[in-house]
């Protein structure tokens, strides 16, 4: 068996491990791996390919020396996703996108229409394909502001709890709840509409 | 819904946000209202339906292209380290930053301004003499004395 195909066949603690050693295929090995997990975190989040692909490259340099700090309290894609996350995190406040707009702040602090509506149809992707769901989706968290996809997408995709997200995005807990409870309210009217759409 | 509070309050039941006091109110509610147990479906609906869907999205670039870029960072970081010789010390001598562009003007000056030589002269009072290097130009003041070579 060589070397090679060791990388490929062993799990990530012993690739963390070789790379700790400094075993630059290793550390490929794990980029490979992940790689698409990271990218996508930035991409849902920084809407563009070039900030993805940035950013993402980014995150691989700060784990290669950071890996001396990662000592297994979580998997090694969790770490990694946290960094990517905060990379994103920077770079939005960098180009001061995560400010909501003021009319928006407005709305959160008095409750817009939109939050106290009836109850949407919960069914809004019935009967349709995996791969149609997931794209409707992409396509209705690009049309939320990036400072609501990014609680949504912390709270939803990375498990994170209000504390966690509220800490690492620097508002209180209330903003976080607000800001959630906004984006699936507006999640849910935009799947809808893109059920119209289609049906039409 | 009556109030935002409420639903903020159901949201985090939800997610499984509440203490038991206020998860025991808020099951109470929801044995008794109608609407709360829609909103609280709905919303559990939606969690699911989007977790379970995250969109995919892959890297357009092939693992080598993609491996070489990050090698080319880590090399170039390492080298930044290398020349400042760390983050630790380069913060412990921040003043030193301040002297190297003085350092960098006096050395220019010296270097540039050289002092006027008959033999040096390109004919005119003051001007630019092209002397057919495409990487330099060379300025001339008789009133002033000097000789610029830019070097390009």
């Amino acid at each position: 068996m060589s070397l090679k195909q060791d990388y490929s066949s062993s799990a990530d603690e012993q690739l963390v491990a070789w790379a700790k050693d400094g075993d630059s295929e290793a550390f490929e090995e794990l980029i490979h791996r992940h790689r698409d997990k990271i990218y996508a975190r930035a991409m849902i989040m920084m809407r563009n390919e070039g900030d993805a692909l940035d950013l993402s490259q980014e995150a691989w340099v700060k784990s290669w020396q950071r890996l001396r700090q990662f000592q297994g309290e979580s998997t090694f894609l969790t770490w990694m996703t946290r960094i990517i996350i905060n990379l994103c995190l920077d770079q939005l406040r960098r180009q001061k996108r995560m400010r909501a707009e003021s009319i928006e702040e407005l709305q959160e602090e008095v409750g817009g229409v939109e939050r106290l509506m009836p109850v949407e149809d919960a069914k809004p992707t019935e009967g349709l394909e995996s791969e149609e769901i997931r794209r409707r989706i992409d396509e209705a968290l690009g049309k939320l502001t990036d400072a609501h996809r990014t609680v949504l997408v912390m709270h939803e995709f990375e498990g994170l709890e209000y504390k966690e997200i509220a800490k690492r995005v620097g508002i209180s807990i209330g903003t976080v709840m607000s800001r959630l409870f906004y984006a699936r309210r507006r999640l849910a009217t935009l799947l809808q509409s893109l059920k119209r759409e289609r049906l039409e | 819904m009556k109030t935002i509070e409420l639903a903020l309050e159901l949201q985090a039941f939800v997610d499984g946000e509440l203490d038991v006091r206020r998860r025991g109110e808020v099951e109470k509610l929801l044995a008794t209202d109608a609407e709360a147990r829609a909103m609280v479906a709905e919303l559990r609906e939606l969690q699911e339906l989007v977790r379970a869907n995250e969109p995919v999205v892959l890297v357009p670039e092939t693992r080598e292209f993609y491996w070489s870029q990050v090698q080319r960072r880590i090399a170039s970081a390492e080298r930044r380290e290398e020349r400042t010789g760390g983050e630790a010390p380069i913060k412990s001598m921040q003043w030193v930053r301040w002297l190297v562009p003085a350092f960098g003007v006096a050395a220019v000056a010296v270097v540039l301004v050289v002092p006027r030589s008959s033999a040096g002269r390109l004919g005119a009072a003051s001007g630019f003499a092209d002397l057919g290097d495409p990487v330099s130009l060379t300025f001339h003041s008789d009133t002033d004395g000097i000789t610029i070579h830019w070097i390009n």
